[in-house]
C-alpha cells in the first residue's frame, strides 16, 4: 500500500474522506456478485474537481481507478480487481436540475435511482430503469452498467434515458459530451459511454430522460399448472405485437420460496406464474389486458387475477422485487445469469435450463424478465463444498452457450465485468474484441480505468472454449 | 475528377470482377459528392469483397465513400478527397427477419420502400423514415441519421438499433451489439456509426427491432394563426396523457413550400398548422380525437379537422420530404438542421424570424416532432446567395446556442447548402468540448482516414 498516495488523498479531500485501514475497507471488498477483491484505499468525492484531482494523484502513483455507486452490481463492476483506488461516490448524490418542462433531470451520479423518482412523481414524472435494486442502486452506477429493469421492454435499458454526461477522463480532464437534447453533433460518445463499465471515463454528472406517469396501469398475475404454458403465453402474447410495459415470469420453486418470505399471493400449488403491466391511456390498458389475459386463458392459465388496487399491485411487485432477498434466505450463496434469447425460443431453453440443472446436480430457478427474453437462471449453492462453485460455473456456462446458439446475448442487464469477461469470446470475435480494446486505449491508455473488466484476460482460465458466433453468412432469411 | 493510375485501377477491378466495377466517366457523374467525381465506382456484393476493397484502398490510400441511395451525400462537409465510390445497392438482402420476435438483421442496400413491405406483410413496420423514401436505404439512413417523424413516439435510431456488422477503415470485419431485444455485451461501438456519414465504418448489416402495425391511424391538422399557439398546443400534447405517433408543426411558408393546405386566417404570413398522428385501436384513436380537439381550443386554433385517408397520406408524404423540397426549391438553399430543448422553440422561431428579416432572406420552418427544427434559408435574389446566407448561418448558430441555457444542450447542424459555403462555413457551428474525442474514435475505426475523409465537421 503506498502511504504517500494516501497521504496526498487525505491532504486533497480531509481525512473524514478516505478510509484505508483494513477492516474499513472489509465492505468494499463485495458488490452483488460473488467475487472479491480488496482496494487499497475508497475515497469520497464529492464535487467533480475532487474526481478530477483525484485521478491526477492516481496518475501520479500509478494506481488503478475504479468507480463505485452502492455496489449492487451483480458482475464485480465495482470491485478493485488490481487493488487502487476505489471512488465512491455517495456524497456526489444531489439532483442538481429538474427540467420537468422538457423532461430532463441533470443528477450526481450518487443519487439513488428511486430517490430520483421520489423527487419528481409530484410532478407527474418518474424515471423509468427500474432494477430490482432501485432502492439502493444509484444513477451513476445504472448508467456504468447500462442497467435495466422489469419495465426495459417497453421502455429501454438506462441508455435509452440518458441523454449527456459529464467525464473526468483517465488524465484528470473534465468534458461534458452530448446535453438534453436527444440528438447528436457527431458521433453519440453517450451510447458509447453507457454501459461501458467504468473503462472509458468517470461519469460525474448525468443528464437523464423523465417520462410522464402512465394514465392507467394495469397488474395482472397469471397462474399456470405447467412451465411451457407460461412460456408459450409469452411467445403468443409477442407475437400478436401486444406490448405490455412488463412481462416477468416466476416458476414454481421461485415463487413459493417468495410467498414463503413476502406473502405477495403467488398461489404456491402452481408451476409458474406471469406477472404483467400494462400501462398506457386507459383505453389502450382496458383492451390490452383483456387481450393479454384472453391469451394466457387460451394458453391453459388456471386463472389470469388483476389487481384491484396500488396495495395489491404494490404487492406483487414487491414479491418479483425482493425475490432475490427471499432466496438468500435459503442458501448462503447463490449464483445468477442474465443471458437472452430471442423470445421466440423461450419454451425450448427453458426446458433446457432444467436438463442442465439435472444434469449437474442442481436445483435451477428461474425469475426472469421474460418478455424481453432475459433470462434469470438461479443456481443455489454451498461455497464450502469443494468444488460445488466450479459447478455451478460449469453449468451456468451451459446455459449461457445456449442462450448465444438462439442467437442471443451473454448478458442482458448485469453487465460483463470480472464475471463473465472469459465468456466475450462466444460473442464476439478476436476482431470484434480488439477493436473494441482499441476504444478502451482510446479514452483509457494506462488502462488504469477499472482495469481487467469486461474483455478476456487470456490466461489462467485456458483457452477459449467455444468458436465464436460468426459473422452473418450470405445466406437471405 | 479523381486519378488513379493505370495498374491500381487494374488490380481494383481483379479484386471486384469487371461486372462490378464502373470507370466510365458518364456513369460516374452519378456518384458526385460536392462536385467531386471518383475514378471508379464498386458494386461488392459481400462482407468479404467490401472489407478486400477497403482494405485495397487502405493500402493503396483510396479515399472511399460508402453510398446506396445517393440521397443523402450532400449531408456533411465537402469530401477531401474521394477515389471510389463503394455502392453497396447490391447488398439489398433482408438476412434475417423473426416476425414473433420482432427482430431483423438486414444489408445496408435495402430500400426503406422494400422493407416496409416486407414487414408489413406480418403486419409490422420499423419506425425508420426518411426523405427520398423511394431510393433511400438502411444503410444510408442510419448513416445520416436522418430525422424521421416518428421519433416523436419511437426515439431515434439509437433506440430500435440492436446491432451492426460493419468493415472498419483498415478492412476488418467486426460487429457490435446484437440481435436480441435487450444486450448490454460489450461496447455500443455500433451506436457510433450512427449519424457518422460513413467516415467510421461500411455499414454491412443492421438489426433493429420492430413493431406491429397499429388497427388504425388517423391524422389530425389545427390551424393557428400565431407560431406562440401553434407551439402551445405542442407542449399540451407533450404534457398530456396522448402518446400520439407524430406532431409537427408547419409555418405558413413550409405549408406553400410543400404545396399544403390553403390559410385561412386573416394574416396568412402568420398561419401555421400542428400536425398530429394518432395510432391504436378505433377507442385510442377516438381518445385522441376528442382530447386534441379540446386542447386545440384551448390553444385558439382557428381550425381543426381529422384528415380523410388521402389527405393523410398527402400531408404526412410531402412533410417527410420537406428536405427534399427544399433542394428542389433552389439550389443555394441552406437547410439547417435543430435539436434543442422544446422550451426553448418558441424563442428559437421568433430569433430566426429577426435573423430571416435582417438579411433579407427567405425562411421556411419546419419542427418534425417535439425539440426538432428544421430552418430553411432561401436566397431572395438569385445568385447573390453565398455571401448573404454564410452570414445568415453564422448568426444562427450563435442563436441557437445563446437561446439554450448551456450551449450544449442545443445542436445544430447545416444539412445541406451549396458546395461553395460548405467551403466558407464550418457546418457544425462552434467546435464543441468533446471534438477531441470523437477524433480519437475516428483514429480508432479508420487511421489511414480512408473512409469519407472531411464529410464530418471538416477536421475529422
Amino acid at each position: 500500500m503506498n502511504a504517500k498516495l494516501i497521504r496526498e488523498l487525505e491532504h486533497r479531500l480531509g481525512h473524514e474522506s478516505v478510509l484505508s485501514h483494513r477492516e474499513d475497507l472489509l465492505l468494499y471488498e463485495y458488490d452483488g456478485s460473488v467475487e472479491v477483491a480488496r482496494p487499497e484505499c475508497v475515497v469520497f468525492p464529492r464535487a467533480t474537481a475532487d474526481v478530477a484531482d483525484i485521478v491526477r494523484l492516481a496518475n501520479k502513483y500509478e494506481t488503478p481507478i475504479v468507480g463505485r455507486g452502492a455496489g449492487t452490481g451483480l458482475s464485480g463492476g465495482a470491485l478493485a480487481r488490481e487493488g487502487g483506488i476505489v471512488i465512491a461516490f455517495s456524497r456526489m448524490n444531489r439532483i442538481l436540475e429538474v427540467d420537468a418542462e422538457n423532461y430532463r433531470a441533470v443528477v450526481q451520479p450518487g443519487v439513488v435511482n428511486l430517490d430520483l423518482t421520489r423527487a419528481v412523481e409530484h410532478l407527474g414524472l418518474y424515471f423509468a430503469p427500474d432494477p430490482s435494486s432501485q432502492k439502493s442502486c444509484t444513477i451513476g452506477g445504472n448508467v456504468s452498467e447500462n442497467a435495466g429493469g422489469p419495465h426495459t421492454l417497453a421502455y429501454g435499458v438506462t441508455a435509452n434515458h440518458v441523454t449527456g454526461l459529464e467525464l473526468v477522463l483517465p488524465d484528470g480532464r473534465v468534458v461534458r459530451i452530448g446535453g438534453k437534447t436527444a440528438e447528436t453533433s457527431g458521433y453519440d460518445l453517450t451510447g458509447l459511454l453507457v454501459g461501458s463499465e467504468g473503462t472509458l471515463a468517470i461519469v460525474t454528472e448525468i443528464t437523464v430522460r423523465l417520462m410522464r406517469k402512465p394514465e392507467a396501469i394495469k397488474t395482472l398475475l397469471a397462474v399456470f399448472e405447467a412451465v411451457d404454458d407460461a412460456t408459450e403465453s409469452v411467445v403468443e402474447i409477442t407475437r400478436r405485437g401486444i406490448t405490455p410495459a412488463a412481462c416477468e415470469m416466476l416458476d414454481g420453486w421461485t415463487l413459493r420460496t417468495v410467498e414463503d418470505f413476502v406473502h405477495a399471493g403467488f398461489p404456491r400449488d402452481s408451476a409458474a406464474v406471469l406477472l404483467l403491466e400494462v400501462e398506457g391511456l386507459a383505453e389502450a390498458v382496458e383492451e390490452q389486458a383483456a387481450e393479454i389475459s384472453a391469451v394466457c386463458l387460451a394458453k391453459r392459465a388456471r386463472e389470469v387475477r388483476v389487481a384491484r388496487d396500488a396495495a395489491e399491485r404494490d404487492l406483487l411487485w414487491k414479491g418479483r422485487k425482493n425475490a432475490f432477498g427471499a432466496i438468500g434466505r435459503l442458501s448462503p450463496s447463490y449464483y445468477v445469469q442474465d443471458g437472452v434469447i430471442p423470445r421466440t425460443k423461450l419454451p425450448q431453453t427453458l426446458r433446457r435450463v432444467e436438463a442442465i440443472g439435472k444434469k449437474y446436480g442442481f436445483r435451477i430457478g428461474n425469475i426472469f424478465h421474460a418478455g424481453d427474453g432475459n433470462l434469470h437462471p438461479l443456481i443455489l449453492f454451498y461455497p464450502r463444498h469443494p468444488g460445488e462453485f466450479e459447478r455451478v460455473v460449469a453449468a451456468s456456462d451451459e446455459i449461457i452457450k445456449h442462450c448465444i446458439e438462439m442467437g442471443g446475448a451473454l448478458t442482458g442487464e448485469h453487465g460483463v465485468g470480472m464475471e463473465k469477461n472469459e465468456l466475450m469470446p462466444l460473442m464476439f470475435t478476436p476482431s470484434d474484441l480488439a477493436l473494441m480494446q482499441r476504444v478502451r486505449a482510446a479514452f483509457n491508455p494506462t488502462g488504469r480505468l477499472n482495469p481487467k473488466k469486461i474483455f478476456p484476460l487470456g490466461k489462467g482460465c485456458g483457452e477459449v472454449r467455444v468458436h465464436p458466433l460468426p459473422l452473418s453468412t450470405s445466406l437471405p432469411a | 475528377m479523381s486519378y488513379i493510375a493505370e495498374p491500381s485501377l487494374a488490380r481494383l477491378e481483379q479484386i471486384t470482377g469487371s461486372d462490378a466495377i464502373l470507370t466510365d466517366a458518364a456513369l460516374l457523374a452519378a456518384y458526385e459528392v460536392d462536385g467531386m467525381r471518383p475514378a471508379a465506382a464498386v458494386r461488392p456484393s459481400s462482407v468479404a469483397g467490401v472489407a478486400e476493397i477497403v482494405r485495397f484502398a487502405a493500402a493503396e490510400n483510396l479515399a472511399l465513400i460508402p453510398c446506396g441511395g445517393r440521397t443523402k451525400l450532400g449531408i456533411g462537409a465537402a469530401p477531401s478527397r474521394y477515389d471510389v465510390a463503394l455502392d453497396l445497392s447490391r447488398m439489398n438482402r433482408i438476412l434475417a427477419y423473426d416476425p414473433g420476435d420482432l427482430t431483423l438483421g438486414v444489408e445496408p442496400g435495402v430500400t426503406l420502400a422494400d422493407l416496409r413491405r416486407a414487414l408489413s406483410e406480418h403486419s409490422q413496420f420499423l419506425p425508420l423514415e426518411s426523405p427520398y423514401a423511394a431510393s433511400a436505404t438502411v444503410g444510408g439512413t442510419i448513416a445520416a441519421n436522418a430525422i424521421s417523424p416518428l421519433r416523436q413516439a419511437f426515439g431515434g435510431a439509437r433506440d430500435f438499433v440492436l446491432g451492426m456488422e460493419f468493415v472498419t477503415g483498415a478492412g476488418e470485419s467486426a460487429k457490435a451489439g446484437g440481435r436480441v431485444v435487450k444486450n448490454v455485451t460489450g461496447y455500443d461501438l455500433h451506436k457510433l456509426l450512427i449519424g457518422s456519414l460513413g467516415t467510421l465504418g461500411v455499414i454491412m448489416r443492421v438489426n433493429f427491432r420492430t413493431f406491429p402495425l397499429p388497427a388504425e391511424e388517423r391524422a389530425f391538422l389545427a390551424e393557428f394563426s400565431s407560431a406562440e399557439s401553434a407551439l402551445s398546443i405542442c407542449r399540451s400534447i407533450t404534457h398530456s396523457p396522448l402518446e400520439p405517433r407524430r406532431m409537427e408543426a408547419l409555418d405558413a411558408a413550409t405549408m406553400r413550400l410543400l404545396g399544403l393546405g390553403q390559410a385561412t386566417s386573416g394574416s396568412a404570413e402568420k398561419c401555421w398548422c400542428v400536425l398530429v398522428d394518432a395510432a391504436g385501436t378505433s377507442a385510442v384513436v377516438a381518445r385522441h380525437q376528442r382530447d386534441l380537439e379540446g386542447m386545440a381550443r384551448a390553444a385558439g386554433a382557428t381550425q381543426f379537422a381529422a384528415l380523410a385517408a388521402a389527405e393523410r397520406e398527402t400531408w404526412l408524404g410531402r412533410a417527410l420530404e420537406f428536405p427534399r423540397y427544399v433542394a428542389e426549391r433552389s439550389y443555394e438553399a441552406v437547410l439547417l438542421r435543430v435539436g434543442a430543448p422544446p422550451t426553448t422553440m418558441i424563442a428559437l422561431v421568433a430569433e430566426s424570424q429577426r435573423i430571416a428579416q435582417s438579411f433579407s432572406v427567405e425562411l421556411a420552418i419546419f419542427l418534425p416532432a417535439a425539440g426538432i427544427a428544421y430552418l430553411a434559408l432561401f436566397p431572395r435574389q438569385a445568385g447573390n446567395g453565398p455571401d448573404v446566407l454564410g452570414g445568415a448561418v453564422t448568426q444562427f448558430f450563435a442563436a441557437i446556442s445563446g437561446n439554450a441555457v448551456n450551449a450544449r444542450d442545443a445542436v445544430a447542424m447545416v444539412e445541406a447548402c451549396p458546395t461553395e459555403l460548405k467551403r466558407k462555413l464550418s457546418l457544425w457551428g462552434l467546435p464543441r468540448e468533446d471534438f477531441e474525442l470523437m477524433q480519437r474514435v475516428k483514429n480508432v475505426f479508420d487511421p489511414r482516414n480512408i473512409l469519407s475523409p472531411g464529410r464530418f465537421s471538416g477536421a475529422v
